[in-house]
């Protein structure tokens, strides 16, 4: 071999995110656009911008449409910025971001699967949201994290 | 091999009776147990004698207080499928069960032996296991069952025939099998009033139970070297520790300590409680479906195996109640028994009620050398397979067997030393021989025998070679064996246990244990009451609402037990799966184009990667 025998390829025990993290993250993002036309999608509906709450919100024990664009709205807006506090402390490899990024995701795909049942589906975010909770599932993904810590891959 | 000078021992002459004395075990119970190991006769003179017959009806064979040992093993002809079994307790009316009920807790006042629970079973277990439970309970009203007013008759009756008769009695039995002297205590009970008393699986009249101590004779004297504990239907290795295993078998003035489960009697071999957990008798095709499940779950996710259909019971086995045994207030009373012995083998039926349960837990057990439906009882006529011994030599045959083994396999080693290069020049000659014939088409019929030769020999030298270096790594491992042997090394006592009965650790207690133990007690109940509501107040919502509610649940559960990242984890999963599934379902053919696509984009990158070099 030319110029000397082949540097030896460095190994490190540091801390490395998976490729899964990455792909984690990227869907995490889209959720978050996603979710994000989902906030703005029922207010433009009702024109919010322009009249403001322009009618009643209840009608009797129940809401009115105003009332329930106006819950999911923000429903879905603090799920757009957990989703964002999620990312941050994902990216910086929080044992807790992963456990909140599980239940998040939970919560999530409850709310995307009430929606595939009972009015309108959105794929997109089901997608996302299958994406990210079979990533978490990763062995790797979970020991970065500390959610597994043994060996032999059972969870804690 | 073992020190011998720390094991008590007893001349091989010993006659059976004495040897059994000898070693008899001591038999802690929990504080609350309701009745002892008793003899026979009283048991049997106080009961009545049934035939179940196969079309449903059920025939009074011997009237109470006419029942004998000898009627009740009487030849009676009877057709196929037809149960003959005692009953103990006649049927009670209401007044009778109330009766009954008040004196029996009279009783427990008076003797001071009220049992507590402690921290509950149900909050031990799951919320799945739990509606597991649930489910369980509500199979009784469905399956035969006893009533609790039958075990408490059956508490007064066997304390009324204890005063006149105090004596704890156990049935032993000495056999001598491949070189083991095995003695095996027998114990029997009027009744099994494990899930009235203790919260337990099931109840039923009459029980047995079984110790069973496994000797070997070394320079004229017989050694204990194991024991097995029967313990519920357990059997094989799980169920016997060695002699010298100090972890898991206290030896008390050279006697085996019992610790007893509270109602059940099953043994165990420390004090404790511990869990047993029964599966849901599924049908075949939920068993099956359920199978592939856990296996995707476990295999493929990598999810930790688990069982939502199996049902939490604890056995207690505190010890901290009587104490039957040598050496103390309570001993016992032993009468040796075997095939000769009419009521042992002659009477195949049920020592009780026959409750007509189809998974036989409430229906009662039958002697000790049959099994419920007549067939011969593995422990009685196999002691040595009930504990996984039948494969184990007593230890000095172990190694005289051991060091005959070396020799045979070192003698074919030998052999095939010889052997192996003689068939291997012998390939060689005839491979010579068919380059030779090569290119001469007269002599193809012989190249083709030839052939064939070549082929046969070729097989014959490669399984020989692969013998030889089999033989190779097995004499290693005999020669190490051999080696630790005759230094005296043993095996670790445990090393033959695959899953120990541990018992359940005091400190390690409920995150939450009040609120784990009121949640545990009440949570089910509230689901039924939040499912009634949802049907009441959101029909439309009833099949979303209920899987939403019991994620809740499930999730509130997870967080008393301190158990939140796991449940979180699996539900977020199985939602999962879910959600693919629907996404399959809409689009089956974008997905299957794009799977295509991309297999068909990688192969053309390998291979054009290979044609670029």
């Amino acid at each position: 071999m030319k110029g000397g025998p082949m540097p030896r390829r460095k190994k490190s025990d540091k801390k490395k995110s998976p490729i899964a993290v990455s792909v984690i993250a990227v869907a995490i993002v889209v959720l978050f656009l996603l979710r994000l036309y989902q906030v703005y999608e029922p207010l433009i509906r009702q024109n919010f911008f322009q009249h403001g709450i322009n009618g009643p919100l209840f009608s009797g024990w129940g809401l009115t449409p105003l009332g329930s664009d106006l819950l999911s709205s923000t429903t879905y807006l603090a799920l757009s910025l957990a989703g964002i506090f999620v990312l941050i402390g994902f990216l910086r490899l929080r044992r807790w971001s992963w456990v909140l990024l599980m239940a998040w995701t939970g919560v999530s795909l409850v709310i995307a699967l009430v929606d595939y049942f009972y009015s309108h589906a959105n794929y997109a975010v089901m997608a996302s949201n299958v994406t990210i909770a079979f990533a978490l599932n990763i062995p790797d993904v979970q020991r970065i994290f500390g959610i597994r810590r043994d060996s032999n891959g059972a969870a804690l | 091999m073992a020190q011998l000078s720390d094991r008590p021992s007893a001349p091989a002459g010993t006659p059976d009776l004495e040897l059994l004395r000898k070693f008899e075990p001591v038999v802690y119970y929990t504080k609350g147990e309701q009745v002892y190991p008793a003899a026979v006769e009283h048991y049997v003179e106080d009961s009545t004698l049934w035939e179940h017959h196969p079309e449903g009806h059920d025939e009074l064979l011997v009237k109470h207080g006419q029942m004998t040992m000898e009627k009740l093993i009487e030849p009676r002809p009877a057709v196929f499928g037809t149960i003959r079994y005692l009953r103990f307790i006649e049927p009670l009316n209401l007044a009778e069960a109330a009766k009954v009920l008040a004196d029996q807790a009279t009783l427990h006042r008076k003797l001071g032996s009220n049992f507590r629970p402690g921290v509950g079973r149900l909050a031990r277990g799951g919320f799945l296991p739990r509606l597991a439970d649930g489910l369980f309970s509500l199979s009784f009203l469905l399956r035969g069952h006893l009533p609790a007013a039958d075990m408490a008759a059956a508490e007064l009756d066997y304390n009324a025939i204890r005063e006149e008769h105090p004596e704890h009695v156990y049935y032993g039995r000495v056999i001598r099998q491949a070189g083991w002297t095995i003695l095996q205590y027998w114990f029997f009970y009027y009744s099994n009033p494990w899930r009235s008393g203790f919260h337990g699986v099931n109840d039923h009249e009459s029980d047995w139970e079984m110790v069973t101590l496994y000797m070997y004779e070394q320079d004229g004297q017989l050694v204990p070297e194991w024991a097995a504990y029967a313990s519920h239907d357990f059997h094989g290795d799980d169920l016997r520790r060695r002699w010298d295993d100090a972890t898991d078998l206290t030896i008390e003035n050279g006697h085996p300590v019992v610790h007893a489960g509270a109602g059940s009697h099953s043994s165990y071999f420390r004090r404790g409680e511990y869990q047993a957990e029964v599966n849901l008798p599924l049908p075949g095709w939920l068993a099956g479906l359920l199978q592939s499940w856990n296996k995707f779950w476990t295999e493929t996710l990598g999810q930790p195996a688990g069982n939502a259909f199996h049902v939490p019971f604890v056995d207690y086995a505190r010890g901290d109640g009587l104490r039957i045994g040598p050496d103390g207030a309570q001993g016992w009373s032993p009468v040796l028994v075997d095939e000769s012995t009419p009521w042992v083998s002659q009477y195949r039926g049920l020592w009780g009620l026959f409750a007509r349960d189809p998974i036989s837990g409430e229906n009662a057990p039958a002697g000790p050398m049959y099994n419920r439906d007549g067939s011969p009882r593995g422990a009685w006529y196999d002691p040595l397979g009930f504990a996984g011994l039948d494969k184990v030599p007593p230890p000095p045959q172990a190694l005289q067997m051991l060091n005959a083994n070396c020799q045979k396999v070192m003698q074919r080693q030998t052999e095939l030393e010889k052997l192996v290069p003689e068939k291997a020049a012998e390939l060689q000659v005839l491979g010579i021989r068919a380059k030779g014939m090569e290119g001469n088409p007269h002599l193809a019929k012989q190249y083709a025998t030839l052939e064939k030769e070549i082929l046969t020999l070729s097989n014959e030298v490669r399984a020989l070679r692969r013998e030889s270096s089999e033989n190779s790594a097995l004499l290693q491992g005999l020669t190490r064996r051999l080696e630790r042997m005759q230094a005296g090394v043993q095996d670790h006592p445990q090393a033959h246990i695959r899953n120990p009965a541990v018992p359940d650790d005091p400190s390690e207690t409920l995150r939450f244990d009040r609120a784990a133990e009121t949640w545990a007690a009440v949570s089910l109940s509230l689901l039924l009451f939040v499912i009634a509501g949802l049907i009441f107040f959101a029909p439309h919502y009833i099949w979303a609402g209920l899987a939403v509610i019991l994620m809740l649940f499930v999730t509130a559960e997870s967080i008393l037990r301190g158990a939140f990242v796991r449940t979180v984890g699996r539900i977020t999963l199985i939602l999962a799966m879910l959600a693919s599934l629907i996404l399959f379902i809409h689009f089956w053919k974008w997905i299957i184009v794009a799977a295509l696509l991309v297999m068909g984009v990688s192969l053309m990158v390998q291979r054009l990667r290979e044609l670029t070099g």
